[in-house]
């Protein structure tokens, strides 16, 4: 227990003796780190913005004005129980009118208000979960009963479910990249670090240190350079998104749709993932590089020339 | 014991042998010098007795371990029984005086209050007790040198390793330091020490190797009998070497020499100076 203590009390003791470097590595590990996390902020912002436009695009299905209360009833079960439809809301032919009426100009409201029965069908507004189903969707609800009349645009519908697609492979393709990028400076960060230090773990073996007592400190570094460096890209992160991609997402919403992305939703898991990988690497990177220097010779029999 | 048998050893694109046909046994509580000229294979001899290189032909056994067959997770344990003194010092660059003492100690898992009482005795006995939490760079060769020692005799090794343990302290230094591991070597370790003084050789009358381009070409047993002129005389004779003045008084060296190695004996019991 003592040598393990001490153990980790050399690891911070080198974080400190070894100040340039450890400040070295843990930017890199951050700038890393931060344009990963960048780069899936702004992935999770277009998704919102797109699901934004696709909350516009729904299935508008009008009742047949002959159906009874019962019978209008009934559509709304059925088109619940269509599958992938996420919500079904009715929308009275009073209130639909009413709107009409409160929106209208006053020549033409007197001679609505002339007629004697609401010309307005009593309608559902259905919103799809999956778009890439909207039109298997739209086939069940015009097959439902008491349905005169079904009001989509499915072209629409699936130009955004294409771009989502898209922007979703494009965004993982670029995050995988940035963390194969970020994963090699690192790893070429920690070959320098070890290579720094070849003398010391040499020493150490020649006075009789077994490869995990040597290990143990330059673990405990990796773990805190990962844990720092971590923090401070989510705090960065969080910046970036409060300050940089709010304003983009609010000058998209001129556009027309909504965007709500709170960081804060995203920011537990962020931050573990970045400690995550920041400790993996820092371990299994100095492990790895360090391999090489705690290798013992080989006995080899020379051949006689 | 240590046993090399038809050893040689030719370094990776190295041209000539730099150790070749090495015949040696040097039995448990024994003390010989190597000597030899610059590049001789001295380094290389010592290298291979700690498996730090290991034979191109040939076989050393050290305390019964062969080092051709020797299991890499073994290999700490086996230097652990060695107290090594480096030609280079190799002093961990970012550790106090004392942590690469201490170092040592920690590898083998000993206690921190051991350690404590240990290692200020360790460092009393070299003469650097004052120079305990500097760094090596702020340390003379010589300086560097006794760190190196100290931390080689901190564990009472069963074995002594030193290349060159005074190449770079003056007469006086040296012969103490000799002294030192004498004491050590009368309390049972083995002890072989790399060395150009040869006046420092004679002086001594122990076993000789003499190593010349890679080759034993005489070895020498120790003669018995030496006698406390022989010491004064042995340690005019290395003064005599660096040009002191005529009129100083040697004596005082080798007086001064015992006090310190004769604590050196009681190995296990420790502190004793602090
Ligand atoms: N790692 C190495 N790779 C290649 N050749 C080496 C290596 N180490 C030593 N040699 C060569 O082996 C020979 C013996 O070297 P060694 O270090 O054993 O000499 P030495 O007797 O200790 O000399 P010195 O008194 O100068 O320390 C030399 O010719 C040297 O150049
Ligand atoms: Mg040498």
């Amino acid at each position: 227990m003592g040598k393990l203590n001490y153990l980790t009390k050399e690891g911070f003791r080198n974080l400190k003796v070894n100040k340039l470097m450890s400040v070295a590595s843990i930017t890199v590990l951050f700038s890393c780190l931060m344009l990963i996390g960048i780069a899936f902020m702004l992935l999770v912002n277009i998704e919102a913005f797109i699901s934004g436009v696709e909350g516009e695009n729904i299935i508008m299905a009008y009742v047949d004005d002959a159906a009874t209360d019962i019978e209008i009833k009934k559509v709304g079960l059925d088109l619940e129980k269509i599958p992938n439809v996420q919500s079904v809301e009715k929308i009275n032919k009073e209130e639909a009118y009413r709107d009409i009426l409160s929106d209208m100009d006053e020549n033409l409201k007197v001679y609505l208000e002339g007629l004697e029965e609401n010309p307005l069908p009593d309608a559902y507004r259905i919103t799809v979960r999956n778009m890439s189903s909207f039109d298997t969707v739209v086939e069940q609800v015009k097959s439902v009963t008491n349905i005169f009349r079904v009001r989509e645009n499915s072209s629409l519908a699936k130009q955004l479910s294409d771009l989502r697609d898209s922007v979703t492979t494009i965004s993982i393709v670029i995050i995988v990249m940035l963390l194969l990028v970020s994963l090699f400076i690192i790893s070429n960060t920690i070959k320098v670090t070890m290579f720094s230090r070849r003398l010391e773990i040499s020493i150490m073996k020649s006075v009789g240190a077994t490869n995990s007592f040597i290990r143990w400190p330059f673990m405990v570094e990796g773990i805190v350079i990962g844990v720092i460096a971590g923090i401070l890209a989510t705090g960065a992160v969080w910046l970036v998104s409060e300050f940089a991609l709010s304003s983009l997402t609010s000058s998209l919403s001129i556009v027309g749709a909504s965007v709500e992305v709170n960081f804060i939703d995203y920011a537990l898991w962020l931050a573990l993932a970045f400690v995550g990988i920041g400790v993996f690497t820092g371990v299994f990177g100095s492990a790895t590089s360090m391999r090489k220097y705690l290798k013992e010779r080989k006995f080899v029999e020379l051949e006689e020339e | 014991m240590i046993e090399f048998n038809k050893v040689s050893k030719k370094y990776d694109g190295a041209q000539f042998y730099a150790l070749k046909d090495i015949d040696i046994k040097i039995e448990k509580g024994e003390f010989v010098f190597v000597v030899g000229a610059s590049g001789a294979g001295k380094s290389t001899f010592l290298k291979l007795m700690m498996r730090e290189e290991v034979a191109s032909s040939g076989n050393i056994v050290v305390e019964g371990v062969d080092l051709n067959t020797i299991k890499n997770k073994d290999i700490p344990q086996f230097r652990r029984s060695l107290g090594i003194v480096f030609q280079d010092f190799r002093l961990i660059p970012n550790m106090t005086v004392y942590d690469n003492v201490a170092f040592a100690m920690r590898v083998i898992g000993t206690p921190e209050k051991k350690i404590r009482r240990r290692v200020p005795y360790v460092l009393s006995l070299v003469g650097l007790n004052e120079k305990s939490k500097s760094y090596p760079r702020e340390l003379s060769g010589g300086e560097q040198q006794r760190v190196a020692l100290a931390r080689a005799l901190v564990n009472n090794a069963e074995i002594i390793i030193a290349d060159e343990p005074t190449g770079n302290v003056d007469p006086q230094m040296s012969y103490e330091i000799v002294e030192m591991l004498m004491r050590l070597n009368e309390a049972g370790t083995t002890v072989i020490m790399v060395t150009h003084q040869h006046s420092l050789v004679r002086c001594f009358d122990k076993r000789v190797i003499t190593i010349k381009k890679g080759e034993v070409i005489s070895d020498t047993p120790a003669k018995v009998g030496e006698s406390a002129t022989a010491h004064i005389n042995a340690a005019s004779e290395i003064t005599n070497e660096y040009v002191v003045p005529p009129d100083e008084d040697y004596s005082a060296y080798v007086s001064r020499s015992d006090a310190p190695a004769d604590d050196a004996d009681d190995s296990q019991d420790e502190g004793g100076e602090n």
